[in-house]
């Protein structure tokens, strides 16, 4: 079979709704897309770690730093998954991690942020986790079926986060005047970036992704899900939402395109957003630390004597 | 002869699940069996065998138990949303009206 005849065959299967796994023939714009995409997620989620992790001083109780550990502790083992999947697509991990470190690879726009509370917690937990499990449930449809396997298990773990986000939320809002401000607070910085997180209007005729059903939906499709979801319950929790201010229009919460400021956006795309060089700073220094235990368990034998 | 435990994937969204086992002098032979005995009516699109001796497991079953209270790693500790949401709605009322 010629190259343009194992295309064709490839992208009738596409059309006709059929998965593709890692040991399938696929044309190279397609693992190198999927394994790009993937390698994100998988970089946002050990990087989406830390400012939880920052966070961990300042919860107000046992419980709750417990529950906050655990959360962290899944964002880490959403990572290990993915990686697992991109590697099987040509790429290693400790290429993956270096160009991380390095800053060659991306990771999402929200965790290029600073936190300063525990009403930042909140935030995370409820309103960045949903718009996370929004984009994540959309992909459980995906083309690439290993990927959709994965997501399976971080779908229901994301659930239980935005639970969990959703409680502190509550118990913010139920409480005194200054935590409500606190929450307040955290949501008038996180807003834009949320807003961003989905990012910018898809290009349909050029996104290759969404040609080959990697990705199910546009980008502004999903940003709006979030908006109609989320702007009911946070306005019924007596709370105002800053620049860009969504409306309501026939039935819909709107954002106006020319409302949206891209710049911070554009600044992280270029990883020169506000905390971008400390976090990864950090992960740098915790990859020269670790490894000793990296290397423990390359070499059992090293490891018994 | 070799145990084979034979696994079975209905579609590409499923896991690999396992569905019983064959014995069999080689891996070639065990597929072959494993086809006859758990996929003659296309009960899966995908077939795996794996010789027994090749699989590891706990001994201890109870290192999988959990350790100690970790009720916070289930969405049961968070069920009282409902309540909460609404005494968070009575709190906004009570602030807008004073």
């Amino acid at each position: 079979m010629t190259y343009e005849e194992k295309l064709a065959s490839f992208t009738s299967r596409i059309d006709a709704g059929e998965k593709v796994e890692a040991e399938d023939w696929m044309p190279d714009d397609f693992r190198k897309g999927v394994l790009k995409f993937i390698e994100m997620h998988a970089n946002s989620e050990i990087m989406g770690a830390l400012p939880e992790r920052e966070c961990l001083p300042a919860a107000p109780s046992l419980k709750r730093k417990m529950s906050l550990c655990a959360k962290i502790q899944d964002e880490v083992g959403h990572s290990q998954l993915l990686y697992r999947v991109a590697e099987d697509l040509g790429k290693s991990r400790d290429a993956m991690y270096q160009d991380l470190i390095t800053g060659k690879s991306k990771f999402h726009n929200v965790f290029h942020y600073p936190v300063h509370h525990w009403g930042d917690v909140a935030i995370i937990g409820w309103l960045i986790d949903g718009a996370a499990l929004v984009t994540q449930a959309a992909l459980l449809e995906s083309s690439y079926a290993p990927y959709t396997r994965v997501l399976k298990r971080i779908c229901s773990e994301e659930q239980l986060h935005l639970r969990h986000g959703e409680d502190i939320t509550l118990e913010m809002s139920s409480g005194t005047e200054k935590q409500r401000a606190m929450f307040q607070e955290a949501l008038d910085r996180w807003w834009l970036p949320i807003i961003h997180f989905f990012g910018p209007r898809t290009v349909v005729e050029k996104d290759l992704l969404l040609r080959w059903k990697v990705k199910t939906r546009t980008n502004e499709d999903l940003r709006q899900e979030f908006l109609d979801r989320y702007v009911p319950k946070i306005t019924e929790l007596g709370y105002s939402l800053p620049v860009p201010v969504p409306f309501r229009q026939d039935g819909h919460w709107l954002i106006r395109d020319e409302d949206i400021d891209w710049r911070p956006l554009d600044a992280i795309k270029r990883n020169d957003g506000p905390e971008t060089a400390r976090r990864l700073g950090a992960r740098k220094e915790m990859y020269d630390t670790h490894r000793w235990v990296r290397e423990a368990l390359a070499e059992p034998s090293v490891r018994a004597a | 002869m070799e145990v084979y435990e034979v696994f079975r994937r209905g579609g590409h969204r499923e896991p690999f699940e396992h569905c019983g086992n064959v014995i069999a002098p080689d891996a070639d032979l065990a597929l072959l069996l494993a086809k006859e005995c758990f996929l003659r009516r296309q009960e899966g699109q995908h077939l795996w065998v794996v010789a027994r001796s090749d699989i590891h497991f706990f001994s201890d079953e109870s290192l999988l138990e959990l350790a100690a209270d970790k009720s916070y790693r289930f969405a049961s500790a968070y069920r009282d949303v409902v309540g909460k949401r609404e005494r968070a709605h009575e709190r906004v009322r009570e602030l807008q009206a004073s």
